[in-house]
């Protein structure tokens, strides 16, 4: 545990039942979490090179995750994404066409999924080097 | 030999003849065209007195006397503008060209057309056809303008033109055919497609027929009218599967939102004892969640089954409204919801139904979920009132109003609110309404709804039949709670 305890995660997702249940997940596995339930807001809030990995869910209102993605990267380009999604995935072709060839099929985490899978999912990602 | 003193109209002779008993005589000119010389006309006279040749062209005679129409007759129509009947099969690929053109320029009432690939929408739209057709459009009389039309992005742009400027002008998409069909006002032109890919309209088609006989021109569009309910049977299809796909994506996002937060937080809870009540109240609310989803797909899927069953008694609707909006009231003041909720019994009033007393509840209480959804926010006020309209005499009928000050419904969805999968919100399925609507109609009401015209909010309305002895109960139930009670 001592490896993820100085990770920082953001957590964007608009069902605030799950942005609270993430958080405390996290934290309890030595996360430290900012959360929001507003992708503007998170968006406005957002600063290059303060996060290890940003949890994104995909369709939220007024700006979905992908939209959320993209002028988060103008920011910081080098943060590592993974996005959870309820949703059906051909749902959304742009995911499918822009996403998966810059991230991978596996930076997308399918809900419902339980804290301790996620939590095991998040830290490997994190172990992973860096690629750019 | 007989004498008749009758003259008779044909079309389309190209020679002259005169045929008696015994002797038959005819003259023709014909163009003779030799090479680097201007073209000849040659004049020819043919006589003969065989018997066999002459009982030949008075046949020949006859056949044309049969075909022609009284002169007077001819007379007439010419003198009303009736044209004559043709049917004409042209070669000259720049005349058939300009027929087309011609009849496009013309158009007054109808016209329907079959365009063979999609490139074919381009070159008409070059020699000015399309924007012809958008400028008849726009004048009153206009019939129906219909094209089908294989859509492509090769056509994407003229396609987008018409739509912007002539929302009359309907357009299906089609499959290539290896003919264009052109039916205007009473003529019909087809031409054959020879060259799909040509630029211009007269490269590309092969030999075309022309007519505005009645038969051909009623075969032409019999033969457009069944392709163009094929080609919309399949927008529809097309359309419903969408709806479908787009529905298992709603339905599975709102299935696994609330099981997600129902997982996480039976996980979370074991190791937060100080949070267990907000976590098991959070467990709580999203089991609802699940609750209302999986009872709304089973009612859309007995719905769209034919096996919805009311259960239906005889109860005052203004009890059923008054302990629904009593409910309410209790729950937004313990959520802490900035709405008041406003339940308007009018005197006297007792409105008796036989109804399916679960399912008027889920209306009602859908209606008020809307309504405070959208109103959440600031203080406004929910307003719940029953009023009885007589349709006849014999038919009287309720009519519920759940109005809201909240923001109105988008202009966009108002014609299809009550269709399935319809929502603007991020955590509805767009099958509330769609069950509304199918409860009220199951009980032979309606269910309708309006932005307020002030402006501010909706109002959503149903209607049901009232039981017709609910005027007499009424004062019957009246008397039975006040009559003891009554001071002389």
């Amino acid at each position: 545990m001592d490896k993820s305890k100085h990770y920082r995660i953001l957590v964007v997702d608009n069902e605030p039942d799950l942005v609270s249940a993430f958080k405390i997940g996290l934290e309890d596995n030595g996360f430290i979490v900012d959360a929001f339930e507003d992708p503007e807001v998170a968006l406005s809030n957002f600063k290059a090179d303060l996060y290890d990995l940003l949890l994104l869910d995909i369709k939220m209102p007024r700006m979905n995750g992908i939209e959320f993605y993209r002028q988060m990267k103008e920011i910081d380009e080098k943060v590592k994404v993974c996005f959870i999604t309820a949703s059906e995935l051909y749902f959304y072709e742009e995911i499918t066409k822009e996403v998966f060839p810059e991230l991978g099929v596996s930076r997308i985490i399918r809900k419902p999924i339980s804290i301790d899978d996620l939590v095991e999912y998040l830290k490997e990602e994190l172990g992973t080097i860096r690629c750019c | 030999m007989e004498f008749a003193d009758e003259v008779r109209h044909l079309d389309g002779l190209k020679a002259n003849f005169s045929v008696s008993e015994t002797e038959y005589l005819a003259s023709a000119s014909l163009s003779q065209q030799q090479k680097q010389q201007p073209t000849q006309q040659v004049q020819q006279v043919i006589y003969s007195n065989v018997k066999d040749i002459v009982e030949q062209q008075k046949y020949v005679f006859e056949s044309f006397w049969n075909r022609a129409m009284p002169a007077e007759q001819r007379i007439r129509e010419i003198e009303e503008g009736i044209e004559p009947e043709f049917y004409e099969v042209i070669v000259d690929r720049e005349n058939a060209t300009q027929i087309l053109v011609d009849l496009s320029k013309s158009l007054k009432k109808e016209a329907l057309f079959l365009l063979p690939n999609d490139k074919s929408i381009v070159r008409i739209d070059k020699i000015g056809i399309i924007d012809y057709l958008i400028k008849a459009s726009q004048n009153e009389g206009t019939g129906a303008i219909m094209i089908i039309c294989p859509i492509s992005e090769v056509n994407s742009e003229i396609i987008k033109k018409v739509s912007e400027n002539a929302p009359n002008i309907r357009i299906v998409n089609g499959n290539d055919s290896p003919y264009g069909m052109y039916i205007v006002d009473g003529h019909a032109f087809r031409a054959e497609l020879k060259e799909p890919e040509a630029d211009n309209f007269s490269e590309a088609i092969g030999f075309s027929v022309y007519s505005n006989r009645k038969n051909t021109v009623d075969f032409f569009k019999s033969v457009f009218e069944l392709l163009w309910n094929e080609r919309k049977l399949n927008e529809e299809l097309i359309k419903t599967g969408k709806m479908q796909e787009e529905f298992i994506n709603v339905a599975s996002h709102e299935l696994r939102t609330p099981t997600q937060a129902v997982l996480a937080y039976s996980q979370l809870v074991q190791k937060h004892p100080e949070k267990t009540e907000e976590m098991i109240q959070a467990i709580y609310r999203n089991a609802k969640r699940l609750q209302r989803l999986t009872n709304d797909i089973l009612d859309v899927t007995k719905i769209e089954s034919k096996t919805f069953k009311l259960n239906k008694t005889h109860f005052s609707l203004n009890d059923l409204l008054s302990s629904v909006v009593d409910e309410y009231k209790e729950n937004i003041d313990k959520a802490n919801i900035k709405v008041r909720l406003l339940h308007n019994e009018i005197d006297n009033e007792f409105f008796l139904i036989e109804a399916d007393r679960q399912r008027i509840t889920q209306v009602v209480s859908n209606l008020l979920d809307n309504a405070i959804k959208f109103t959440k926010g600031k203080v406004e006020d929910v307003e719940v009132i029953a009023k009885r309209e007589s349709k006849k005499v014999d038919r009287e009928i309720v009519v519920v109003n759940i109005k809201d000050t909240g923001s109105g419904i988008d202009t966009e969805i108002l014609p299809k609110l009550f269709t399935k999968f319809v929502t603007k919100s991020e955590t509805g399925t767009g099958l509330g309404l769609f069950i509304c609507k199918s409860i009220v109609e199951a009980h032979g009401g309606k269910i309708w709804a309006e932005n307020n015209t002030d402006g501010k909010g909706a109002t959503f309305n149903f209607s049901l039949p009232l039981n017709k002895q609910s005027k007499q109960q009424g004062q019957q139930k009246q008397q039975e709670m006040f009559g003891g009670c009554q001071v002389s």
